[in-house]
Formats: C-alpha cells, structure tokens, sequence
C-alpha cells in the first residue's frame, strides 16, 4: 500500500509538472466536443424532425392543389411554401430556388389540372352508369401533369420516396373526385342528397415503432450523442501520454532501477492508473459541465444526464479503467514514442469510429452494428446513453461495465506478460 | 555454501537473443563480503551485462548466481532487499527535484517517512548537494545527477551495492568525492561491485577485481598481485593492455 501511493504521489508529480501537457489533454477533446455538437446538429435534427423544404407553384389555383399541399404539410414531413398565380417568372424564380437549395423539391401544378382530373371522373361515372350516354373519349384519356424539381444533390432514393407520396396524395384525391362525381350522379338519379362525405382518414391506418437496440424509442440529439462520445475519445486519447510515460521511464532506465527494487510492475503501472483513472474522470466531468452549461450558449440542446448519479460514475469509472488500460497496453508493448503515438493516435480513432462515436451506431448499417459491438468505446456510448436517455441504473448497465472492466483487466494483464517476456532479450 | 560469499557466480553465460556471440561466456567469480571489487574489460566485455543479470534485470541464457546464498532464480524479493543498483545511465525522472526522485525510491523500499527524511538529508549533505535538494534534475548538471543517480541505488542502505561506471562523464572533484564515498561505505562493512575503464582508480580503490574480454573471465586477483605476476609491467594499465591486447573493440 506504501508503495502504491508512493507511486501515486510520483505519477501525480510527473504529471503537474507537466502542466501544459495535460490543459492539452483537456482541451483538445473539448473543442472537438465543441465543434462536432455545432456541426452535427443539423444530420441530427434530420434524423429527427426536421423538414423537407417544398415550393408549390399552384397555377391550377384549385381541388387538386389545395388537396396536395393539405396532405403534404399534414404529414408533418413537408414545410410547404406556396406560390400561385399564372406569371410564368413565378416559376422561373421557383427553379432558381431549388437549384440554390433553399428548397429540396419544387412543384408545379399547370392551370386546370383540377378540371382535367374532374372531367375524367365525371366522363368515367357516365360511361360507366350508362354506356348509351355518349362520353367524350378525349375526357377520358386527359391527362393531367404535374412537374417535379429537385434539388441536384438530393439522392435519388429520395426523390423516389418523395415521388411515390406525390402519387398517393393526388391518387387520394382522384379517388375522392371519382367518389363525388358518383355521389352527384346518383344523387341526381335517385333525386335527393346524400350526407356522405368522402372519409378524410383511410382504412387502413400503419402503426409504426423503432425496434432497433439503440434507440428505444428516444433518438438522441447532437449534444446527448457528442457529449459521452467525446468523454470516451478523450478519455481514449489518453493512451498516448500514458504510454509516453511508461515509455520514457523505460527508456530513461528508472524502470531498470525499479526492477532492481523490492516492487512489482504491478504495483509501478497500478499507480499510473490510479493517477490516469482521475485524469479520466476529470476530464468527463468537464465534459457533462460544457453539456450542461455551454451547449445552451451555443443554440444547441442542453444535455440531459438522467438521474442517476451513481450509474453515471460507474460507466465513467469503467470508461476511465478500459481507457487507462489499453494506454498501459501499448506502453508496456511499443518499443519506442513514436510507435506508440502512432499506434496509439490510429487505433484511437479506429475503435472510436467502429465504435460510433463519429456515426451514431443507430444509423450504422447493420453489418457495422454488428462489428461495433466489439468496440469499447460502444460499450461505453452506449452505458451513457442508457443512463443519459433512460435514466438507467447501475443494475442495467451491468453488461456494459462488465465488458469494460474485462477489457481493463486483460489489458493490463497482457502488459505484465510483456513485461515479462521482455525480461528475455 | 561458503558464508563469507557475497555474490556467487556459477557457468554465467548470456547469448543475447539475434546474437550468435555470447555476452558473458560461462563466467565463475566468487566475491567475497566487504570486498571492494572491480569488474574491467574494454567495452563490449559483458560488464554491464553480467550487472544485468546480477541485478535481475535480464535472464542468464545459463548459469547460476547466489548473492548472500539466496539463489538468483528464486528468492529474488530477498535478493532485491540486499543489494543496490546504480545504473550506468542516470536512472532518474528529470522532472522531479533531487528530494522528490530519492524520497520515491526510498519509499519503495518501504522506509518509513521521518528515517527517509534524516537519511536523505545526511546523504546529499555527505555528497555536497544541499542546495540541489529543491531543484529539478532537468536543471542539474553531469556530476549532480550522477551523484543523486549514486544515492538513489542505496538509498536502502544495501549490504551489496553495485555500481556501473559510477564515475563516468564527470569531473575531477565530482569523481574524488564519489571515491571517498564509496571507500566509506565498504569501510562501514558494504561490499561494493564496479565496474570502471579508468585503471588508475581500479588500483587503487579495489582489494580485488577481475579483467573480462569477450564475456570470459581473463584475470583476477588484488591489483598488486597482478602487476607483480606479470614482471614487465609497473601499473594495472599495463597488465590491462597486456592482457586484453592493443586491439580497438566495437
Ligand atoms: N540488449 C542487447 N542486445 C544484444 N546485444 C547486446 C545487448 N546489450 C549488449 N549487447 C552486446 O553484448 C556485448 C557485451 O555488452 P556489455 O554492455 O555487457 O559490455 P560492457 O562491458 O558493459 O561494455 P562498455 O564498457 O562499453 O559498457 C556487446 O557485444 C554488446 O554489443
Ligand atoms: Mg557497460
């Protein structure tokens, strides 16, 4: 125990005297927090509620428009701005909107769409009551027509989804014109007029629910996803000081000096651990701090950390240990600084990305859930998540802690088995 | 086992791994209690290498050592509280002052706090480095950080302190007052191992000591003894370059 904190009190001397090294350590991973929140905000709000920017020039000025642009802004997808008129500059200024990307999609609706699509039906209804009733073939067979524009950057399996919600709304309108030319003839047949109004809700009504892991019905925005993302790159980050150290004490020949002293490599590294463990820490706190208190500041969300504290320390201390761990890893295994920076920066970066803290994983593809799993800093997203999102304690955050735990275990268990072997040169 | 035995080495070979050469090729020495002993050889001998082993740093390819009978192999927790080691590199966190490097190590060997206090005062005074105590190694210079470097390995007050080139890079005075330390320590019953490249103090200083060349022992016994064997020469120097050759090593 003695030695432990004499080996505490050391680390934590090495690392004050290293006072710009470690405001390095804190600040780089908070202005990355900082401006990858700013910048994520709006794929964020995509994923979540924000809308598509329509323009509807309406030259038909009737049903059919109304109808359309009714439909569209009740399906809380669409923002619908309206243009009508029967200046063609109104559509030429529209094209140029679209083209500039204020808006995603254009419309336009030609004059007497309304009328054509209303002929139709009622031509259809004669034909169909009393084929003797001569119809204008011509009614028939009109046409009416509608012109899309997209925004050039929209992808096209968006302009299919968009193209296909088109195609139902005007169908459902068809359908209703179709139903109250039907209603008129036969209110004329039978000489009195039916109550009936074409139903505005369909007959079937889809019920949807979000079943993936992630999500659990709450899609979290950029400031809860950054937030514990960030804590776990920073905190995964300090792999490279902490390999540095151990690297430097080796090289420097204070660890020869060490072996000939009655301590255990165990004991030297569980020091830096200890010493690191609260460099970790730290650094979360200020992270959920700058979550709370600056994130407002900037127009993003405040962060929500849930309720419970305890299960917010446990999957930050469990964070902190794996994090630690792996730096010990690489320290006591890299040969020399420039390996284990390297090593060190690299792996940092491919296990946050497989990870998700670049992509959300909710929106991995699936193949890339799967291999995320294995990822430490997923176990930890995702412990903070739960705690964040659904106030989560420490009884269900169990398996995450578990893995993180394991994963500090083996690491520093493979670096005393390096240590060892290093022993046969 | 003989009890005045201090370090026993037995067939001690090293074949560094990659190597085909071995470092230290089947050695045996026996050095006795409150012996000043020296270990020469040009460079490339298997010096540092047979401290090394000595110290449990690196594993011996073969061989067997006993320091004050406990066997290298086995009881080396009781081995590390009996000897010191002063690396031939300065060992030391450069960041730390003089006090906070020394007050580390002495806690690691688990000397209690206010015996750790008066020893580390009683040591930088006897070295000449009061004023040092406070200030950063990084801020030190050769002879400060090799004199620091010194007490750090018996800091425990060892029964066997050993020592790589102690008294390289540095000057003059530095270098007498090492001597005269050292002299004091294996007065007061400290066996002391070193190795050394400067003949002229190996003479003087040593009751005993050894010539290495290519990891096999060439010659030991006390300094007279060898100058006096060998009638054409009238300093160890001779003897050294009579034994090991005029031949420049890499
Ligand atoms: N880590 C190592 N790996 C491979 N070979 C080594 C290693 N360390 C030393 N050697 C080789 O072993 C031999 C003995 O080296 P050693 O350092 O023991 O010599 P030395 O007597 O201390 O020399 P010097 O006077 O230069 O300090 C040399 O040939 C050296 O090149
Ligand atoms: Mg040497």
């Amino acid at each position: 125990m003695k030695k432990l904190f004499a080996s505490v009190y050391k680390e934590g001397l090495l690392l004050l005297r290293d006072i710009e090294g470690v405001l390095v350590m804190f600040i780089m991973p908070l202005i990355l927090l900082i401006v990858i929140a700013l910048l994520q905000h709006k794929s964020f709000q995509n994923i979540t509620e924000e809308k598509i920017q329509v323009i509807v020039v309406d030259f038909d000025r009737d049903e059919l428009s109304r109808s359309l642009s009714e439909g569209m802004t009740n399906s809380h997808m669409f923002e619908i701005t309206s243009v009508s008129g029967n200046d063609s500059t109104l559509l030429e200024q529209a094209r140029k909107d679209v083209a500039g990307g204020t808006y995603q999609i254009g419309i336009f609706i030609p004059p007497n769409t309304t009328s054509v699509v209303k002929s139709r039906a009622v031509s259809l209804v004669q034909q169909q009551i009393n084929s003797a009733i001569k119809t204008d073939l011509n009614n028939l067979n009109a046409q009416g027509q509608i012109d899309l524009f997209f925004d050039p950057i929209t992808k096209e399996s968006f302009r299919d989804l968009v193209k296909s919600t088109l195609m139902q709304f005007s169908a459902s309108v068809e359908k209703r014109i179709i139903f109250e030319a039907y209603s008129k003839f036969i209110d004329a047949l039978t000489n009195q007029s039916s109550e009936l109004d074409y139903p505005t809700t369909p007959a079937i009504q889809f019920n949807e629910s979000l079943v993936s892991e992630y999500t659990s019905g709450i899609v979290p925005n950029s400031v809860q996803h950054n937030v514990p993302a960030w804590i776990l790159f920073g905190m995964f980050l300090i792999c490279i000081p902490i390999a540095g150290n151990i690297i430097k004490e080796r090289s420097e020949g204070s660890l020869a000096r060490l072996k000939a002293i009655p301590v255990t490599y165990l004991q030297i590294m569980s020091g830096k651990l200890i010493v690191f463990v609260g460099i970790c820490l730290i650094q979360a706190l200020l992270m959920i701090l700058v979550g709370i208190f600056i994130m407002p500041f900037l127009n993003l969300p405040k962060l929500q950390v849930g309720g419970n504290i305890v299960a917010l320390f446990s999957i930050s201390l469990a964070s902190a240990l794996a994090a630690t761990g792996y730096g010990i890893l690489i320290g006591s295994a890299a040969t020399t600084q420039i390996q284990a920076s390297a090593f060190g920066s690299v792996s940092t970066v491919i296990i946050a990305a497989i990870g998700g803290a670049w992509v959300p994983v909710m929106i991995m593809p699936a193949i890339m859930q799967k291999i995320s799993a294995f990822s430490p800093m997923n176990w930890g997203i995702h412990g903070y998540y739960e705690v964040f999102l659904r106030n989560a304690d420490t009884l269900e955050i169990l398996p995450d802690l578990g893995k993180l735990i394991m994963f500090a275990v083996i690491c520093v268990g493979a670096s005393l088995l390096f240590r060892k072997y290093a022993k046969n040169v | 086992m003989d009890e005045k035995i201090a370090v026993n080495i037995r067939h001690l070979t090293k074949i560094y791994k990659g190597s085909t050469e071995p470092a230290v090729d089947d050695l045996n020495l026996q050095i006795y209690k409150g012996e000043f002993y020296g270990l020469l050889g040009p460079n490339g001998a298997g010096k540092t290498t047979t401290i090394s082993i000595i110290s449990s740093l690196i594993k011996p390819t073969k061989g067997e050592v006993f320091i004050d009978g406990y066997d290298l192999m086995k009881d080396l927790p009781a081995i590390k509280r009996i000897i010191g080691v002063v690396p031939q590199e300065i060992a030391l966190y450069e960041k730390l002052t003089a006090f906070e490097n020394l007050y580390y190590f002495g806690r690691l060997y688990g000397i209690n706090k206010s015996d750790l206090h008066r020893r580390i005062d009683f040591l930088l005074e006897r070295l000449g480095l009061v004023k040092y105590k406070f200030t950063k190694l990084i801020n030190c210079s050769g002879g400060i950080k090799r004199r620091i470097n010194l007490i750090a390995g018996m800091i425990h007050l060892p029964k066997i302190l050993i020592l790589d080139e102690p008294v390289v890079g540095i000057d003059v005075q530095s270098r007498n007052l090492i001597k005269e330390f050292l002299k004091e320590l294996n007065k007061d019953n400290t066996t002391i191992i070193y190795t050394s490249h400067i003949m002229e103090d190996a003479e003087k200083l040593c009751s005993r000591l050894s010539i290495l060349d290519y990891g096999k022992l060439v010659e030991q016994g006390a300094p007279n003894e060898l100058i006096n064997k060998n009638s054409d020469c009238s300093s160890l120097e001779d003897v050294f370059l009579k034994l090991t050759g005029q031949s420049l090593r890499d």
